[in-house]
């Protein structure tokens, strides 16, 4: 009865705060949110993997998508990670090393190699709806957040027929994230992240990340389609196809180097 | 006119008193005169100086752009455009702009910089970009590669003339821009953030950089002076004839900074202009009510012979702005003519005033400027306040009833 009660004390207290927590039925008894968000992070992240993708961007400046493809060597282990872009012609060759915190890219016509200063990191990467940020990004949503489990959503958005647990993040004091909150939409089957909905500090819904095309890649249920729609811009959406993935891949060393970004044949 | 021999006579019944009253006004007149012309050519010259380092006196550009300042919002810089820019009257000079920005490094760490890119003949028909130059040119007109830096961004990138640097963004097509660029130039821009952030390069750079071809950010126009700013930009309007695509704005509104600053500055001055005059007004009440109680009995001598109490209240009133009035008078002349001589000979600064000032992004030099609102405001101020000061004692006058008047001493 616990839920009853709660909306009735806020409205009891006048202030009619539109909670997510209405949304959904409530849970009398339920999981623990940490827990939810530590299997999350299982599904999404090895300690390592090597990644093929398609990156496709749709704005309203651009009469056609433009597609990127790429190659990606994440070694999150070591918190380091190394981007090769295929295509267009144009890019073909431009490369990005992530040692965090800091992050170089290679331009390969006039071969030079630049690091991207922290004041750029909310700039678009690649002319896409990810940022700079999304790739080198220190925060882990699992340790850097706290976690509150909102609800379950029977039907969740572009998943009905799946049930997923809803699962607020709330950034911590000192944790080096730009968001002020998160709304996790979580697969209750195999915990496979489906849609996160990413607030401001002063509320403001800024961006929905919606993920699909679950399937089973070595062992794990894993979204092979990642879009990132900016709300504060219309038309912008960018999606990455995710072809090939393998997890746990042991990485040389060599390849987290500047002296790899010039090697344009990886 | 019998009246105001009568008053004028009484108003000198004590030449002491009298005096030191009219001393006192012409002190505040000049005084407010002075500092009003003072703190309108510190103002113009705020306001030109920043509109001559970049803004223009009006700006146009695409629908948004003064708000979201991203590429896409655009001008297209076509034939039509330029005969409107060229047909509107009072337009002296206007100047296209692509702005945006990018990463600049020299080694391997970037920097972020604002992008500007100008024809540099146009710039300098609007602003003083290319004479701010502390060595080497200013970019040329055609797509040459070449970049002018501000000076502060020169030294944090540790780049000097004939250095290549890469530049790296984001075009209007989402692709990734960059390019080697040369620095042919290093300019000192008086604004401490332009200095340390902002990147020139020509136009015909930045539209082929940017994928910008045949567009522009904005228009920078040049008007006589700032009070022209509102009649450029509505010919302005005018001539592009309502097309939805473009918004036209005055410096007022592209600088709001500046704005805020002299409504802060003026405030300021008007609260200490106000209280000197209020403490005038003290004076001339203080002189009006004394005279009219030592003419208790001639004044009630008056109104026994028949005087009608309204021609004793106005005979006192008319009174009070004598004095004021002489004050006034004897303020401006002197007060006028010292404004004209500054105006025409303006004091340059030394040392630190000078260094002060320069970091305004201003000349070292005090500018005065004489409105003719400066001296009508000033008269209808010193003139209100007599009014208000002569109210107290004339409605004595008027009200004193001739029986008492005889009694007193």
């Amino acid at each position: 009865m616990r839920w009853i009660r709660v909306p009735l004390l806020l409205l009891l207290l006048g202030t009619g705060i539109p909670s997510a927590a209405d949304e959904f039925p409530p849970l009398s008894e339920g999981p623990d949110a940490t827990e939810i968000a530590r299997k999350q992070e299982n599904v999404l992240r090895g300690d390592s993997a090597y990644m093929e993708a398609t990156m496709t961007i749709e704005s309203p400046r651009l009469p056609a998508p433009r597609v990127v493809t790429m190659r990606n060597w994440d070694d999150r282990r070591n918190k380091r990670s190394f981007v090769r872009i295929l295509a267009p012609t144009k890019d073909a060759g431009t490369g990005f090393l992530m040692k965090r915190p800091n992050l170089w890219m290679f331009v390969p016509r006039v071969e030079r190699t630049m690091r991207i200063p922290p004041s750029m990191m909310l700039q678009s990467w690649m002319g896409s709806d990810f940022t700079n940020d999304d790739l080198v990004r220190e925060s882990s949503q699992l340790d850097d957040y706290d976690h509150n489990l909102l609800g379950v959503d029977p039907a969740p958005p572009g998943h009905e027929g799946k049930r997923a647990w809803v699962v607020e993040f709330l950034p911590h004091e000192d944790a080096p994230v730009v968001w002020g909150r998160i709304v996790s939409w979580i697969e209750q089957e195999h915990y496979s992240p489906l849609r996160q909905e990413f607030y401001d500090e002063d509320g403001v819904k800024l961006r929905v990340f919606e993920l699909g095309d679950i399937r089973e890649s070595q062992g794990r249920w894993f979204p092979h389609r990642w879009s990132m729609q900016p709300l504060d811009k219309n038309g912008h959406r960018t999606t990455l196809e995710i072809r090939t993935i393998r997890f746990d891949e042991i990485f040389d060393d060599s390849i987290f180097t500047t002296r790899n970004l010039k090697r344009t044949e990886r | 006119m019998l009246e105001l021999r009568l008053a004028w006579r009484n108003v000198w019944r004590n030449r002491r008193r009298t005096g030191l009253t009219v001393a006192a006004t012409v002190f505040a007149v000049t005084l407010v005169v002075v500092f009003v012309a003072m703190a309108a050519g510190l103002h113009e010259k705020m306001i030109e100086d920043a509109v001559r380092l970049q803004s223009g006196h009006v700006a146009a550009a695409g629908r948004g752009y003064f708000e979201e300042r991203t590429l896409d919002q655009f001008l297209e810089l076509d034939q039509e455009l330029f005969d409107e820019l060229d047909g509107a009257p009072g337009v002296l000079g206007w100047a296209p702009r692509v702005i945006s920005f990018g990463l600049l490094s020299k080694d391997t760490d970037a920097r972020g910089v604002g992008v500007l890119g100008v024809d540099p003949e146009r710039e300098s028909s609007v602003t003083t970009l290319a004479g701010r130059l502390k060595r080497g040119d200013f970019v040329s007109a055609e797509a040459s590669r070449g970049i002018v830096l501000g000076e502060r961004l020169a030294d944090n990138l540790d780049a000097d003339l004939g250095d290549v640097l890469l530049l790296f963004s984001q075009s209007y097509s989402l692709e990734t821009a960059y390019d080697l660029f040369t620095v042919v130039g290093v300019i000192k821009f008086p604004d401490i953030t332009m200095d340390r952030s902002v990147a020139v390069i020509s136009l015909a750079d930045a539209q082929a950089f940017f994928a910008y071809e045949g567009r522009a950010s904005e228009v920078a126009v040049l008007a006589k002076d700032a009070d022209h700013a509102a009649a450029v930009a509505a010919s302005l309007r005018t001539a592009i004839d309502g097309d939805a695509q473009v918004d036209v704005r005055t410096w007022d509104k592209l600088m709001p900074d500046l704005v805020q600053f002299i409504f802060i500055d003026d405030a300021g001055m008007y609260i200490m202009l106000v209280i000197l005059v209020v403490v005038v007004g003290f004076g001339i009440l203080n002189t009006i009510l004394m005279s009219v109680l030592e003419r208790t009995r001639e004044l009630g001598v008056l109104l026994a012979l028949g005087l009608r109490p309204g021609a004793v209240f106005r005979l006192v009133y008319v009174e009070s702005l004598l004095l004021a009035g002489v004050g006034l008078l004897i303020g401006l002349a002197i007060g006028i003519p010292i404004v004209l001589y500054l105006q025409a000979n303006p004091i340059p600064l030394g040392g630190d005033l000078a260094q002060a000032t320069e970091l305004f992004g201003m000349d070292p030099v005090m500018t005065w400027k004489l409105k003719p609102m400066n001296p009508i405001g000033s008269c209808i101020t010193i003139l209100g306040v007599a009014a208000l000061a002569a109210f107290y004692p004339a409605l004595k006058a008027a009200r004193g009833r001739p029986v008492d008047a005889l009694r007193s001493v």
